[in-house]
């Protein structure tokens, strides 16, 4: 797990961290791919919630270059496709995100991220 | 438009036509309920077409059977005669093999007694043969009984016949869904702990969410996945997440070993529809914007067998650290392996509240917030669920409820009727349930752990035992009788 498409919905949140805190980069990581179902109207539908950039530059940093720079106007099959795998099929299993802001650093173990933040983080 | 008898559970009654309504909801078709008293073991339901009962029978855990009506009465007079004018609805079935059978609800009628009652429909002239075993039609009487208790023999031939109505029709098929929970049984699953939820509950809630494939459905308070199995059997995408990630893993340790929530969806399955199980405090949590789940769905923790908690310090503690801390040797505590941040006690109130504020920002428009409130019985009423703009409840009759005496769990539906996403909730403690402020009223599930802790005694009586603001240290819950020594 950790797949792109929760990635890409994940920001740092330690507080006063509001710079450069999207998208977590990734490191040191374990990628698995496993092949999921297809459902290009699920991800069709999603594509105005994603944040484009930030999943290009993501994917890339995985060593994935399937998706174009711009987000296309019109979709092929094949583009679709592509985003399926990159969105669903991609699972970083062990490795960390980090804040390009803070540096707070976010480890995955077995494909959990733990999140919780630390006692100074937190905020009131 | 046609009519269908469903012979359908005694179980859950409450839940009963919520769980009709979500079907038709998820498929899209009018359903109109005819029989007076909804609550009986037989309900007639009027459907545009044969179609929509097998989206019935396919999905509904509560429906037994269902057969198309063609007469019904009080009496078997009452019924003969209708049928005797309805006779054209058996046109296309008149060659076809066939069997008749007799069935009572909350009674099971005397054999001598069944073959009378078939011939007396002998005026119906129908030409094909007769076979008991894989009929093409299948002709059902059904006798519709009060409920009462029969232990005897004598007291169920002296209760024979006296039903309160009968009805006839076609069987059009039986429920495919009344197995689920039995295949999702907790005690066969690959994984489960001490807060596990009913299987049968967890489809009954799952449907209140509308799951069908394509969709994303999110627990914020996921623990072992209860809610999840159900939601992902009808082929949405779910994700979970839970301050305790030990929840989400099990206790098997090690690189390779899967977290304990994939392999019980490995065993249903549907391993690869869920998202990901992420590790954070839902009031800390770091999605970075709304609108884009179509439904949450969760078993909120009620703070008795999982205590309900979130980052942050107890009050009138120590205040939460500004700096990280230092140990002598100069390495910092947070990063040491396995560092725990300290956590304090999520009020049930506070977080319901807040669950309503993060549907509101995190659902699509029209997307569903469904969760369990537990509440003391006494001490409830409608008022208690959170008010939020762009939040509306969804409720049949009183609600569902699952009624344990002097508590029970409401099983809440709200839609989101916004169509923006609206700020992310703030997550601050909520003024009017802060007993310093002396509310007026205070919802029945407000400090459900302590009441539960008491044995669920008056209020009053409890808030002269114990100050306000400072609520007594707990003890483990041995014994839930009032006043009761262990």
């Amino acid at each position: 797990m950790v797949r792109l498409i929760t990635h890409n919905m994940l920001a740092c949140h330690v507080k006063n961290c509001t710079k450069d805190n999207f998208p977590l980069s990734f490191s040191d990581v374990e990628l698995v791919v496993r092949p999921a179902p297809e459902n290009l109207e699920f991800i069709q539908r999603f594509l105005p919630k994603l944040d484009w950039s930030a999943l290009v530059d993501t994917a890339r940093s995985l060593g994935d270059e399937s998706l174009p720079e711009q987000m296309p106007d019109q979709w092929t099959e094949e583009q679709l496709k592509a985003l399926h795998h990159v969105l669903m099929e991609l699972h970083v299993e062990e490795g960390n995100m980090t804040c390009r802001g803070c540096g707070h650093v976010y480890p995955i173990s077995n494909g959990i991220p733990n999140m919780l933040l630390a006692e100074h983080e937190v905020g009131r | 438009m046609p009519q269908y008898i469903l012979r359908i559970s005694l179980d859950h009654t409450s839940f009963r036509i919520p769980s009709l309504l979500s079907v038709s909801q998820v498929f899209n078709f009018a359903i109109r309920f005819i029989s007076k008293d909804k609550y009986r073991g037989l309900l007639v339901i009027e459907l545009e077409k044969e179609e929509d009962v097998h989206h019935i029978l396919a999905r509904d855990t509560l429906v037994l059977s269902a057969c198309e009506l063609y007469a019904s009465g009080d009496t078997y007079e009452e019924l003969h005669e209708q049928m005797k004018g309805n006779l054209k609805v058996l046109e296309p079935y008149l060659h076809s093999s066939f069997k008749f059978t007799l069935e009572g609800a909350n009674h099971r009628v005397l054999d001598k007694r069944v073959t009378e009652t078939v011939e007396s429909f002998a005026y119906t002239e129908l030409k094909g043969k007769i076979q008991m075993k894989d009929p093409e039609e299948e002709f059902v009487i059904f006798e519709d009984y009060d409920w009462e208790v029969a232990h005897t023999v004598e007291a169920r031939i002296k209760r024979d016949g006296k039903f309160r109505h009968v009805y006839f029709g076609r069987r059009v098929g039986f429920g495919k869904a009344r197995l689920l929970p039995t295949v999702h049984d907790v005690k066969a699953r690959a994984y489960y702990g001490n807060t596990s939820m009913d299987s049968h509950m967890g489809f009954l809630m799952a449907g209140q969410a509308l799951p069908a494939p394509g969709k994303i459905i999110y627990d914020p308070f996921v623990g072992t996945g209860s809610m999840l199995y159900a939601s992902a059997h009808w082929g949405a995408y779910v994700m979970g997440s839970d301050i305790d990630g030990r929840q989400i893993r099990g206790k098997a340790k090690g690189k390779e070993v899967k977290p304990g929530i994939l392999r019980a969806a490995a065993q249903y399955g549907t391993e690869d529809l869920f998202l990901d199980c992420l590790t954070y405090d839902v009031t800390k949590s770091p999605i970075r914007r709304g609108g884009w789940v179509d439904a949450i769905i969760t078993d909120p923790p009620y703070g008795v067998r999982a205590g309900a908690k979130r980052l942050g310090r107890k009050e009138g503690g120590r205040p939460l650290r500004d700096e990280p801390y230092m140990f002598p040797d100069g390495t910092y505590s947070h990063l040491m392996p396995g560092y725990l941040p300290p956590s304090r006690p999520y009020e049930l109130a506070n977080l319901t509240k807040d669950l309503v504020q993060l549907a509101r920002w995190l659902l699509v428009p029209g997307g569903r917030l469904v969760f369990f409130l537990p509440t003391v019985t006494e001490d409830y009423q409608e008022v208690d669920v959170p008010v939020v703009e762009g939040m509306r409840e969804l409720k049949v009759g009183e609600g569902s409820v699952q009624d344990f005496g002097k508590w029970g769990r409401r099983l809440i539906t709200m839609e989101k009727t916004a169509q923006d996403d609206g700020p992310p909730p703030t997550f601050e403690d909520h003024e009017e349930f802060d007993i310093r402020n002396q509310p007026d009223h205070l919802p029945g599930h407000h400090g459900f752990r302590d009441r539960y802790a008491t044995g669920f005694s008056s209020r009053k009586k409890s808030e002269n035992a114990s100050p306000a603001g400072t609520p007594p240290v707990l003890e483990p819950v041995v014994s839930l009788g009032s006043g009761d020594k262990v």
